[in-house]
């Protein structure tokens, strides 16, 4: 991909504030991006999802220029504190930013505080962090104080609109909730353009002893838009992770979500609803790293997939040797509306370990012809009959959204999607 | 109200009912008896119009009308109500969400107005209490974590809210203690009026003790082998089906 090359070049170049230090790791990291290339089917990982589409535009990346008056009203959830970020900029004055937040660009977290970036970039295992490692144009740190009870949620809305050209954008997120810390963030990638752009997301969330983190990631981009994205979870000693990955949006994503169990006690409970329709790809992959004792991990994913959409799921925990009392279960579903949907499901187990209790499952269907026949006996009509069904199959996993605000902006987008969906089976 | 003329009916290219004449009246109550496999069930869903369920031969006509092309749901409109034998648990389906749509159904289609959450609410606690059940239950998910005896109950409910003009109850009884019995009669009793009738589907005598029917009717091998009053009832008790078999 020529056009990244000139990309990284101009970064370097023209950024001249960044330190020198940023410069080679923002080289070496394109260097190894490059030696590998974009994932493809033959990669382990990776085989369901073609990514060379990507290099078929010639994206550039966003700039402090890309700044177009929003026509449009912004998505918005009921009683939080807000970031907003347009096209990658990040809008201050329209920010609302809670006490004992900490709230930084990626070049003032540099320079006053580098090392909170070691853990988030370049990693081999995944073309795209390096990538990202090296044109890592917009995020920010956000670092949560020790002890901190955030009483509102953090609301980070990436919002991609008004774009003239291909633009790609590459986000970096570092987050840190202090130890005894209890706070929800909510990252929320949605646009509307009718230019193609791509998102390729780093967010690396830290957890520190005793911290308490609600993750709420709600995905709905442009269908103009291809979303990459690489969640890394780092749990400390009996920290608390709820996450909930909610996507709707864009033709192509990709989300690899790692969670490590890092000390004893920890607990995390990752759950998501992906939504397809018309040619959407949707592939979330899983990694839950069991390395010390006494964590549990809950995993419930669940996929409504209609017209020729596709949903891939695959979720692998491992559990270490030391890992003894390891508590895991995790279960993904899908459901088809179509017959030309599909849904490739692959949960993993490896355990190392001889004292734990670990279960999967995963299942794959369509709407239940006894409960379709039983609610039109009644009198309901087939397709009010058929959204009560997939509604109540949504329902198992919203019941885990804690939050009554966030539970009601996805039900609403849930409700809105539903109203036009197709249902053939 | 019903007429079901010549009913040949196959499920999954197996002959099940094999000329079924049977004429329903307002104002009627009929029992349908029969074992195991001698295709009640198979006659209630064809009624209701389940799908796979395929009319090879016959008619059905509801106020002389054929309903063969009916959609289940045009039919329950229309005033036909089945009970189910086995009750569909459908997890993540809110019981009073469930109702409230059922009932503004009806409503909608007989040009009145829905019901909001309030007035509904109001509307069928008092019928919980006609059968006597608890409003909790309206907070589960529809027929999850019900008993047996709860269950059927919550099967008749709708003869309340809906009023059916024709309910065909399909083994109502089974599996319900003599209290829950008495009180799924007490709501059939209630429910039948001169314009309204009732086909009870069971495989023993024991709930027409509590209920009077007008016709008793014995299904064998898809076929009516014998009608006659409520003492056949009595009669197939005392020497069994095998009595009919030839």
């Amino acid at each position: 991909m020529h056009f990244l090359e000139k990309e990284l070049n101009q970064l370097i170049q023209f950024w001249d504030e960044e330190p020198d230090a940023l410069h080679t790791l923002r080289s070496s990291a394109f260097k190894q991006y490059k030696e590998v290339g974009l994932p493809n089917r033959k990669w382990e990982g990776w085989q369901f999802t073609d990514f060379s589409t990507l290099e078929k535009t010639s994206y550039r990346l966003a700039s402090h220029g890309d700044l177009p008056p929003v026509q449009e009203t912004l998505p918005t959830i009921t009683n939080c504190n807000r970031i907003l970020i347009i096209n990658g900029n990040f809008q201050e004055n329209f920010s609302v930013l809670p006490d004992k937040v900490t709230v930084q660009t990626l070049q003032h977290a540099y320079a006053t505080n580098p090392e909170i970036f070691n853990k988030a970039v370049v990693d081999n295992s995944n073309p795209f962090h390096n990538l990202n490692t090296a044109l890592m144009n917009s995020g920010l740190a956000i670092i949560v104080e020790n002890n901190a009870v955030i009483d509102h949620p953090i609301h980070i809305l990436y919002y991609t609109t008004g774009l003239t050209d291909p633009v790609m954008n590459n986000p970096l997120f570092l987050i840190v909730a202090g130890a005894d810390t209890e706070t929800t963030i909510i990252e929320h990638y949605a646009g509307a353009t009718n230019v193609q752009y791509w998102q390729n997301v780093v967010t690396n969330i830290e957890l520190s002893n005793n911290a308490v983190l609600n993750h709420t990631r709600i995905q709905e981009e442009d269908h103009n838009g291809s979303h990459i994205a690489d969640t890394v979870y780092s749990l400390g000693k009996d920290a608390q992770l709820n996450a909930f990955h909610f996507a709707s949006g864009s033709s192509l994503y990709r989300q690899n979500i790692q969670v490590n169990l890092a000390s004893s006690g920890a607990s995390s409970m990752v759950n998501g609803l992906c939504i397809a329709k018309d040619h959407q790809h949707l592939d979330q992959h899983i990694i839950i790293n069991h390395l010390k004792e006494n964590c549990n991990s809950n995993q419930l994913f669940k996929y409504i997939l209609s017209d020729t959409s596709a949903g891939v799921f695959n979720g692998r925990v491992i559990v270490s040797e030391g890992a003894q009392k390891t508590d895991a279960q995790q279960t993904t579903r899908n459901l088809l509306l179509t017959d030309k949907a599909m849904a490739h499901s692959n949960p993993q187990l490896e355990i190392y370990a001889d004292d734990v209790k670990c279960s999967h499952g995963s299942t794959t269907g369509q709407l239940d012809e006894n409960a379709l026949f039983y609610l039109r006996s009644r009198g309901i009509d087939v397709r009010t009959a058929q959204l009560l069904l997939i509604s109540g199959f949504a329902k198992e996993v919203m019941e885990t959204i804690t939050n009554t605000n966030i539970d009601t902006y996805i039900d609403e987008k849930l409700t809105t999607w539903l109203e036009n969906i197709g249902v053939t089976l | 109200m019903l007429q079901i003329k010549n009913l040949h009916v196959e499920v999954e290219d197996k002959k099940i009912l094999n000329g079924i004449d049977l004429h329903i009246k307002a104002g009627e109550m009929h029992a349908i008896m029969g074992l195991n496999g001698s295709g009640k069930s198979t006659l209630s869903n064809t009624v209701t119009g389940r799908e796979n369920y395929t009319v090879t031969e016959g008619d059905i006509l509801y106020n002389n009308e054929s309903i063969l092309d009916w959609k289940p749901e045009d039919r329950a409109l229309a005033g036909i109500f089945m009970s189910f034998q086995y009750p569909t648990v459908i997890p993540g389906v809110n019981t009073t969400y469930f109702l409230r749509a059922a009932v503004n159904a009806k409503r909608k289609h007989n040009n009145r107005k829905e019901y909001d959450a309030a007035n509904f609410l109001k509307f069928i606690k008092s019928k919980l209490e006609e059968v006597e059940m608890d409003t909790a239950y309206l907070k589960r998910s529809v027929n999850e974590g019900f008993s047996g005896g709860e269950k059927k109950r919550n099967e008749i409910l709708p003869i309340l809210t809906l009023e059916p003009a024709l309910a065909i109850l399909d083994e109502t009884d089974s599996g319900l203690d003599i209290d829950a019995l008495k009180i799924v009669a007490a709501g059939v009793n209630k429910y039948l009026r001169d314009d309204r009738a009732i086909v009870i589907i069971t495989h023993y005598q024991r709930i027409l003790k509590y209920l009077e029917a007008d016709y008793v009717h014995v299904l064998i091998n898809g076929k009516i082998a014998k009608s006659g009053g409520e003492n056949l009832a009595e009669q197939l008790e005392e020497k069994g089906y095998s009595w009919l078999d030839n």
